[in-house]
């Protein structure tokens, strides 16, 4: 099956900007998160594939067919921008009937769906048909999601593109919001695109993750991938790492890596060889570290077991965050049942332990 | 008047300074026009809007502002939009130009618009000869002067509305199947309507009450200032007094009308 969206070496310059060889394929129903700093070209790439830019070079596919010569209006593209752009001058069913009516209909396996764009079966489906004659101004943030979301479908849009959405809202609203984007895409599997610089964003919804860097692509790829391995100590940082530590190769065996990171040597499962003495970063998620009371001798043996000191917490709902300092500086979470079970505190002994797969090498 | 409890982390003293400060403008604005209504009585006012030339001087200051705003709408408020949304080398200068009417005495802007639109002016004769459109002792003299000195006020207004126009909500509109001119005519349009009546208005009232552009490129037909100031200068102050107030009355209730009207059925803004 052909993608249903598919951007193909996707070169432009901006002023002084450049956006350089863009490649993706999203198939139907798949979710790409655009992650970055300001200024990375996350929103540009996004516009260029709705029509507002004309590249210099590349193409643009929407359902199988090149758009890159297309003004915007003829790609099938549903925009969503930062509080959600109702054209505060229109009712909500105003809104939703602007759309330009189309003859085709979206294939969507919920049956419950009005395919055709309806606008009044659009609202009733999003829950907001009573909304219909109020101003955007009185709406809540979750009620302009929804009519954003029905007047982007009235269009009949091939895929979905998502600017920034959420970053007006606090985290809360966030959370809820993005929950409930999650539940109506995975229902209609529609592609989307959703641009964010909060990797929660990216947790929440990504099939696949592309980290942009100064216009080009630094990592790209299926999410637990990156989340997992990501390539280098800035997509780490980015997609939230807790634990990105700069290290040195003491040797390569068939057992595995040692590396030395702060005062310890650490082990990592046996990935490619490298050469002794040069440096590298590690980056280690903190729910890969397990924390535990210091047991005497016992274990003490065990492979990546250090014993370390507690040099702050931070609660976050029912996560405790945990900064030990074990040779190096780990950051780990537990719940707080643990917490208070295991008497920690400032300044506690623990021993801390990390599986060698856990333990990623990234060059820089 | 409303004042602030002078409570310490208020600051109520400021408030009061400023309004006393301010009341000596607003007198200042007032007295003078208060002061002229009070020489009139109604019989006198009543006499003077029976003499045919100052009624007729009135109705085409009236027709004549009508039609420059009308004009300077037609094609200030795409200039607007066009400054508003593109930026090119020079921007700045264009943006002056607009401008440049405010500062130029009006004297001066007459004897230039007689330059151009005048009998031999560079496009008064040729457009008389193959158009047969005359700019001297007709409206349409009137209606250049008045759009000379008082275009600016549109053109500033509309680009202000234009700017504040999410660009987002244009790309929004196009995606949902709207080619640029229905989106600007569904979206744009609408969301600066408020601002651009209000630089229509103020192009109105300009040019109602413009005298020195019109006096020199166009002194027949007489508008109701050079009425005005014809009767001061052959009857003194009490006969062109009465025109005054009369003026100012047509005027000021036109004025009133118009902005209420340019305000009504405004868009509620969304909370930013």
């Amino acid at each position: 099956m052909s993608a249903s969206l598919a951007v193909e070496a996707l070169t432009l310059t901006l002023g002084a900007f450049r956006l350089n060889q863009i490649d993706f394929a999203l198939a139907r129903g798949e979710i790409l998160v655009i992650l970055g700093p300001n200024g990375a070209g996350k929103s540009v790439t996004l516009e260029t594939i709705a029509g507002f830019h004309r590249p210099d070079s590349g193409r643009v596919l929407i359902g199988g067919s090149e758009v890159t010569a297309l003004p915007p209006e003829r790609r099938n593209i549903g925009f969503v921008v930062q509080n959600f752009g109702l054209f505060p001058h229109l009712t909500v069913a105003q809104n939703v009937a602007i759309a330009r009516r189309s003859d085709r209909a979206i294939a969507v396996p919920d049956s419950t769906f009005p395919a055709h764009g309806d606008p009044a079966a659009l609202l009733s489906y999003f829950g907001v048909a009573h909304l219909a004659k109020r101003m955007p101004a009185a709406l809540s943030p979750g009620e302009k999601q929804r009519v954003a979301l029905a007047r982007a479908l009235a269009s009949v849009p091939d895929v979905f593109l998502f600017d920034e959405p959420f970053s007006a809202l606090d985290a809360d609203m966030r959370e809820q919001l993005r929950e409930e984007l999650n539940t109506f895409l995975r229902a209609l599997a529609i592609p989307a695109i959703l641009v964010t610089h909060d990797r929660g964003d990216a947790i929440a919804l990504a099939d696949k993750i592309m980290v942009l860097r100064d216009g080009a692509v630094v990592q790209s790829g299926a999410a637990t991938e990156v989340f997992r391995k990501p390539i280098s100590s800035f997509v780490a940082r980015f997609v939230g790492v807790e634990n990105v530590l700069p290290g040195r190769i003491v040797e390569t065996t068939e057992n595995g890596i040692s590396i030395e990171v702060g005062k310890q040597i650490v082990g990592a499962a046996r990935g490619q060889s490298m050469p002794a003495g040069r440096p590298i970063v590690v980056s280690i998620h903190a729910e890969d570290v397990a924390v535990s009371l210091p047991e005497g001798e016992r274990q003490k043996s065990a492979i990546n077991r250090f014993a370390g000191r507690v040099t702050a917490m931070r609660r976050a709902g029912a996560l405790v965050t945990i900064a030990i300092d074990c040779g190096f500086p780990l950051r780990a979470f537990l719940l707080g049942p643990q917490v208070r079970e295991m008497g920690l505190d400032v300044g506690s002994g623990v021993a801390v332990q990390i599986a060698p797969e856990a333990v990623h090498i990234m060059a820089d | 008047m409303w004042l602030p409890p002078a409570t310490p982390s208020y600051p109520g003293a400021l408030y009061l300074a400023c309004w006393f400060a301010g009341g000596v403008l607003l007198a200042f604005l007032v007295l003078p026009l208060v002061a002229l209504a009070l020489t009139q009585s109604g019989a006198s006012l009543a006499g003077v809007a029976r003499m045919v030339d100052v009624r007729d001087a009135i109705v085409l200051s009236l027709e004549a502002a009508f039609l420059s705003a009308a004009a300077a709408a037609v094609v200030g408020v795409p200039l607007a939009y066009a400054l508003a949304r593109t930026a090119f080398p020079g921007k700045g200068i264009v943006a002056a130009l607009v401008d440049l009417p405010l500062a130029v005495p009006h004297t001066v802007a007459g004897i230039a618009l007689l330059l151009v639109f005048g009998r031999q002016g560079v496009l008064g004769e040729p457009l008389q000869t193959f158009v047969g459109l005359k700019f001297w002792g007709t409206i349409a003299g009137v209606v250049v002067a008045m759009l000379f000195v008082s275009a600016p006020y549109t053109v500033n207004a509309a680009r202000i509305g234009f700017e504040a126009v999410d660009p987002q909500l244009e790309k929004i509109a196009r995606t949902l199947g709207l080619n640029p001119w229905r989106t600007f005519m569904r979206i744009t349009l609408p969301l600066a309507r408020r601002s651009i009546m209000t630089g229509v208005t103020l192009t109105y009232a300009r040019s109602i009450s413009e005298f020195g552009a019109v006096v020199i490129l166009v002194y027949y037909p007489m508008t109701a200032p050079v009425k005005i100031y014809e009767l001061f200068l052959r009857f003194g102050l009490e006969q062109s007094a009465a025109a005054a107030v009369l003026l100012l009355i047509v005027s000021l209730s036109l004025f009133v009308l118009l902005r209420t009207l340019a305000q009504r059925g405004g868009v509620p803004q969304e909370n930013r």
